[in-house]
């Protein structure tokens, strides 16, 4: 077991509410004589967290989910309202574009107070100065203020120190997205080796991919609260999901779930689990889908099964008249069926199994049940499905 | 010795801060004073006739300016220093720094200031005036800085949290601390008041700086060990319960910034 280098415990914050002054008065008077707590708004609430030596843990969420606050707190910017926050190790971060620089000095001036910062003496930083200028690599606008820079090179700027002094743990606040495509990989490269040298990082980022490249755990914050943690993959397959069914929602129109309609379905089973809760299925494993439906007035109805991404994306889409199968009848008015997807070509994610009865003339569709399913593994490939595909030595020419 | 290192670093760019963009740099914390002095010649001995008090007196000129310039020290680091977390909000949203450093480097920016001014001021002043006395009493004088540090940094400590929390203070202090000078012997010799009105000034901390060195510098008043010791003692206060109030509200000020 490696030594923890953070340990989060049940930490909570609140920020007052300090909109006009006499907030601030009441607040200072409250701190000040009382043991009360002030009027606040909390952004993150029970949240432990573990991080340990040469570990990677990738931060994800919406926004004003609270990754931020988080790491105001682990870096000691900002004091826990409750719960406790423990740092073993020395600590560098880049919380949002230009940690603390400021506008009015230079570069290399702005340079020296942020290896102040992290504790390096004069001698230490006279050492170090030329290396980190260099890895900044902005020329002659190292003398000039930090105020007549452009973002990416703010971030140049702020990366070659945190890159140089290479702390044991380093923290850094979507600031990859601001850097040209060069030096992102720079950023991308020098973190990886971090990493293989035994470093510890803690990374928000929206972009997924730089999540699961560089991380191998992640959590996922929501409101304030871990809503989940594990293997990255794991853990952003079910936030995109979560993403795509929020955004789905609003696109929905909301099917009627009459009763009293000439066919409807009575049940729906994935690989012979019933209910709502999501089912995961492996990659590559077969799925089975079983259907029972009702036919009021007893005609046997055809089935449509079709597989959406969970924003409503349509994937794949078949009809039991389509194929020429009719479902089997076990009761009065009830009839069976099961769709067989062997071996399914889905790429790990979310998906929706929705299940349709038509009318026995393949004219009209009448009820409507989502089933989830989430495609577990790590494939790195994209898109939804995998196609059947093969790779060779040399380019064939049609002749 | 990383402590030291950065405060040395603050010290150095709140330097830079305030002569940054001007020509003369640094040479401003020795022109000013004297352009200063010289516009309190015109005024005050020119215009007004200004006189000390007493046979075989100083002139006026070194009587205010040796106790003008300790209060430029006070009153110019503690307006400074209660800006301080204001200034710095952006470094303290994204650096875990030791916001009480940040505090302590204002305060010690302002004091090399104006201690700087101080001693060119007494030493052109030297020229003009026999009362000065530059190895037996420039040298002691300075000394006199160390409980007067003590106490500005315990005003700063405390007006730098509360200004936080209150963004009136800071024009507060720019009105109030002009009264403290008039209500202190800066501009006036005590003896010139009515002998009920006289005790009273002692109550004002700075009354203490303001005779203490033109006695050690001009040999004009006397200072006694009674008196230093009363000073440190309340210098000592000042910055205990400076730094306490600062401590208790520290952990909130991100929050309110």
């Amino acid at each position: 077991m490696s030594r923890v280098l953070v340990r989060v415990e049940c930490l909570g914050k609140s920020y007052p509410k300090a909109f006009r002054s006499s907030d601030r008065l009441r607040a200072l008077w409250r701190l000040l004589f009382t043991q009360q707590a002030a009027d606040s708004i909390t952004v993150l609430d029970d949240v432990s967290l573990e991080v340990r030596r040469g570990e990677s843990l990738g931060l994800i969420g919406a926004n004003g989910a609270g990754k931020s606050t988080l790491l105001k707190l682990i870096t000691g910017v900002l004091t826990p309202t409750t719960g406790t926050v423990a740092v073993h190790g020395e600590l560098g971060a880049l919380l949002e574009l230009g940690a603390g620089f400021h506008p009015e000095h230079t570069g290399r001036e702005n340079i020296v107070m942020s290896a102040a910062l992290h504790g390096l003496t004069g001698a230490q930083l006279r050492a170090q100065l030329p290396r980190i200028i260099e890895f900044a690599d902005i020329g002659r606008y190292i003398d000039e203020p930090v105020k007549h820079y452009s973002s990416g090179m703010v971030v140049r700027l702020g990366f070659a120190v945190v890159a140089v002094l290479k702390p044991d743990l380093l923290i850094t606040d979507e600031v990859l997205a601001v850097g040209d495509e060069a030096f992102q990989k720079k950023c991308i490269a020098w973190m990886q080796e971090y990493l293989d040298d035994g470093g510890t990082l803690i990374l928000v980022s929206h972009s997924m991919y730089h999540i699961q490249k560089l991380c191998r755990r992640a959590c996922w914050l929501r409101e304030g609260r871990v809503e989940m943690t594990g293997d990255v993959f794991d853990v952003t397959q079910a936030y995109l999901a979560f993403q795509e069914r929020k955004t789905a929602v609003d696109a929905k129109t909301e099917h009627p779930h009459a009763h009293d309609v000439e066919f409807s379905v009575l049940d729906v089973r994935i690989n012979g689990h019933e209910g709502e809760v999501p089912v995961a299925v492996d990659d590559g494993e077969t799925v089975r889908v079983g259907v029972r439906l009702r036919s009021r007035d007893g005609r046997k109805p055809a089935i449509v099964v079709g597989i959406v991404r969970a924003d409503g994306t349509p994937v794949y889409g078949v009809s039991s008249d389509m194929d020429g199968f009719e479902p089997t009848r076990t009761a009065e008015g009830i009839f069976d069926c099961e769709l067989v997807f062997e071996r399914h070509g889905l790429l790990p994610g979310s998906y929706s199994i929705r299940v349709h009865p038509m009318d026995p003339e393949g004219m009209r569709i009448f009820d409507t049940v989502d089933r989830t399913i989430t495609v577990r593994g790590t494939s790195r490939e994209f898109g939804m499905v995998r196609l059947p595909h093969r790779w060779s030595a040399c380019v064939e020419t049609t002749s | 010795m990383t402590r030291i290192a950065l405060t040395s670093e603050f010290v150095r760019r709140d330097l830079r801060e305030r002569f940054s963009g001007s020509f003369a740099g640094i040479f401003w914390a020795v022109f000013q004073p004297a352009l200063q002095l010289g516009i309190y010649a015109f005024v005050f001995v020119k215009v007004f006739h200004a006189k000390v008090p007493g046979a075989d007196s100083p002139g006026y000129l070194s009587f205010l300016a040796v106790a003008l310039w300790p209060w430029n020290a006070f009153s110019d680091a503690t307006l400074q220093a209660t800006r301080t977390l204001q200034d710095n909000a952006a470094l303290i949203g994204k650096v875990a720094v030791p916001r009480a450093l940040l505090v302590f480097a204002r305060v010690c920016a302002s004091f090399f200031i104006q201690m700087l001014g101080f001693i060119v001021i007494v030493i052109v002043l030297s020229f003009w005036d026999a009362h000065i006395r530059l190895t037996t009493g420039l040298l002691p004088a300075l000394l006199l800085y160390l409980p007067l540090f003590a106490l500005t940094l315990g005003f700063s400590f405390a007006f730098a949290a509360l200004q936080v929390f209150v963004r009136d203070l800071i024009q507060l202090l720019g009105q109030s601390l002009p009264l403290l000078m008039y209500c202190a012997p800066v501009f006036f010799d005590r003896s010139i008041l009515p002998v009920s009105f006289q005790p009273w000034l002692s109550l004002n901390p700075f009354t203490f700086y303001a005779e203490g060195f033109r006695a050690l510098v001009l040999g004009h008043g006397s200072i006694t060990w009674m008196g230093v010791i009363a000073a440190v003692a309340v210098s000592l206060v000042a910055l205990l319960a400076g730094l306490a109030l600062f401590r208790r509200l520290d952990r909130h000020f991100e929050d309110f910034l």
